[in-house]
């Protein structure tokens, strides 16, 4: 089990690594001067002050001696500052990243709820007009963009039934951004689900509990459901990553004020230190759930825990 | 649709056309496809009017007899709008998808093929691309790039390498352990002649089922870019960007917001259930 975590955690401090020198790079690739780039929208910049930003910024060093020095900064907590503001970077994204992360447990919870029972109800009535009717409504579920789905939630819920508000930072606020985002991640669980529930209906051993007349319940809750969820629970790993990727669609929508919607605004702005640290950021969260749920599958299947 | 045991089964229609057409999801997969690229190469016939002449009718007009699907608040015509619309939408597909193929197979077969140290390298680096998720990989090309159709695209379709570079190095490893694949290598065939005759025409057809998925992958991910105002740019009527316009008229016009949303999601639904259909229809154990 040690030996299959510990090439899991190596294996993301790899990607973080390469992250921070993409990262470094990500600068250099832009087409022009950045620093001009940067300041094009906001007048009156004097040629010395665009100077300063960019000894400031390193940039008047060779490539691997600013990464040395964005690493050292980096290991002192130390983002940089913003263009706009001013403000340290990791102050702004600590900021909004509870937000964020609140917003996509919370689609995660959704979808698993809703998308789960729906799976497995499908595989037991295997062939069914239930199941073809629910994978109807799941492959319709996929193919619905999830930024129309919001517009569709905010015009019934928010504008002409007038329940929920339409924008903000409350409780309330995070009902129809969640919905969203959890809904069109139900109908992957529900599919997941499905032909995982399957393969093991088909395994030899759930075939020899039946057969030798345990009762369908029985073998449903002890063989099927828990080893067909294991792969659903590495399917949360990745699909916590595609959550943080959808939350910064659904966050502009409603207005809500997380990390997707700053790293939206700093792209228009040309703002290169809070998207560096949104990268950033965004690759760590994603690689520490990866391992979390990594660990939590390793607990779970039996084969990994005692080898 | 049960075939009865009795029938000569050599008297049947061959070939995967036929059975892809008489899978429901196949079927109705390809008329969407078909009809879309219809109404993308004959925009210009059948849109009534020119899809951004502003004024074509009168602001926010609802669907009506002369404006079918209405107008929006410069007073252009929808219909005509999506019409063209449906252009950029498979043009989008049809790149980005081009991009993610045509390069995550090459890396994909090369590090099959090759082995060792590269498919090492090859393949841990498209492990750490792909824990980054597309979403980050496209956002950052944009944010690199700047805001654009073009440069959107060119994201989208980078973003998918890992996923069809891995995709592809799992169906070719399978072929490479094949007897037939260690025979050919006995009798001394060259690495050009395994890759495009052996390779090649064996992982196709997965890599097909993967493409034709892909599209509305590409077709969602760049809609999204679009919506986010980071893709296309006004005044094309590119559906994604048109959701974004809508959702200040939404309590006003909510034809706007409802047209262009159902446009995308029967497009990306007819190459979901195409591909559903294709994955079927070519893999031999679905085909019992």
């Amino acid at each position: 089990m040690w030996r299959f975590l510990s090439t899991r955690i190596l294996m993301g401090v790899l990607t973080i690594w390469i992250t921070t020198i993409l990262v470094t790079l990500l600068i250099h690739a832009v087409p022009g001067d950045p620093v001009q780039i940067m300041y094009a929208q906001s007048q009156g910049t004097t040629p010395e002050q665009i100077e300063e930003v960019r000894r400031s910024l390193g940039l008047d060093r060779p490539i691997p001696v600013q990464y040395a020095m964005f690493m050292e900064r980096l290991v002192q907590g130390d983002l940089g500052n913003t263009i706009r503001g001013g403000q340290p970077v990791l102050d702004v994204i600590m900021q909004r990243l509870p937000n964020t992360l609140v917003l996509a447990c919370a689609a995660m919870f959704i979808a698993v709820l809703i998308g789960v029972p729906i799976g497995f109800l499908a595989a037991y009535r295997k062939g069914s007009l239930t199941d073809i009717t629910l994978m109807i409504i799941a492959i319709a579920g996929i193919s619905m963009p999830h930024f129309w789905l919001g517009l569709v939630l905010l015009f019934f819920f928010a504008v002409e039934l007038g329940w929920l508000p339409v924008s903000g930072n409350g409780w309330l606020n995070l009902v129809l951004p969640a919905l969203t985002l959890g809904l069109s991640n139900a109908a992957i669980f529900a599919r997941l689900t499905r032909s995982s529930m399957i393969d093991v209906m088909n395994q030899d051993y759930v075939q020899t509990a039946l057969a030798k007349g345990l009762p369908r319940a029985l073998v449903l809750r002890r063989h099927v459901l828990r080893a067909g969820l294991l792969p659903v629970v590495t399917m949360m790993g990745l699909q916590f990553a595609f959550m943080m990727g959808g939350a910064i669609v659904v966050e502009n929508i409603f207005s809500w004020n997380g990390v997707g919607r700053m790293a939206v605004e700093a792209i228009f702005q040309r703002d290169y230190p809070i998207i560096q640290g949104f990268i950033l950021t965004f690759s760590v969260v994603v690689v520490l759930v990866a391992i979390t749920i990594d660990a939590l599958y390793a607990v779970l299947d039996p084969r990994i825990r005692r080898s | 649709m049960s075939v009865a045991p009795d029938i000569d089964v050599s008297k049947a229609p061959p070939g995967f056309l036929w059975r892809l057409v008489r899978s429901p999801s196949g079927a109705i997969g390809l008329v969407i496809v078909l009809l879309l690229i219809f109404c993308a190469l004959f925009a210009d016939v059948l849109a009534p009017f020119d899809p951004n002449k502003m004024g074509s009718g009168g602001r926010f007009m609802p669907p009506s007899g002369d404006f079918p699907l209405g107008t929006d608040e410069f007073g252009r015509d929808m219909l005509s709008r999506i019409l063209f619309g449906s252009r950029i939408t498979l043009l989008v597909g049809a790149v980005a998808v081009g991009i993610s193929l045509t390069i995550g197979m090459t890396v994909g077969m090369i590090a099959a093929f090759r082995r060792g140290w590269v498919e090492a390298l090859l393949m841990r680096s498209t492990d750490v691309l792909f824990s980054f998720t597309e979403t980050l990989i496209a956002l950052s090309f944009v944010a690199v790039l700047g805001p654009s159709l073009q440069n959107a695209i060119i994201a989208v379709g980078v973003a998918g390498i890992p996923f069809y570079a891995r995709t592809c190095y799992s169906a070719a490893l399978v072929e490479t352990s094949k007897p037939y694949f260690e025979a050919s290598i006995a009798a001394g065939a060259q690495p050009t002649r395994l890759v495009l005759v052996h390779l090649l025409p064996n992982v196709m057809p997965t890599m097909i089922v993967v493409a034709t998925l892909g599209v509305s992958t590409a077709i969602l991910a760049a809609a999204g870019l679009s919506f986010l105002g980071l893709g296309a740019q006004p005044p094309t009527s590119e559906w994604g960007y048109m959701l974004a316009g809508s959702r200040d008229y939404i309590n006003r016009a909510p034809w706007l917001m409802t047209i262009p949303g159902i446009a995308i999601a029967i497009t990306v639904l007819g190459f979901n259930l195409l591909g559903d259909g294709l994955r079927s229809s070519l893999d031999p154990v679905e085909r019992k």
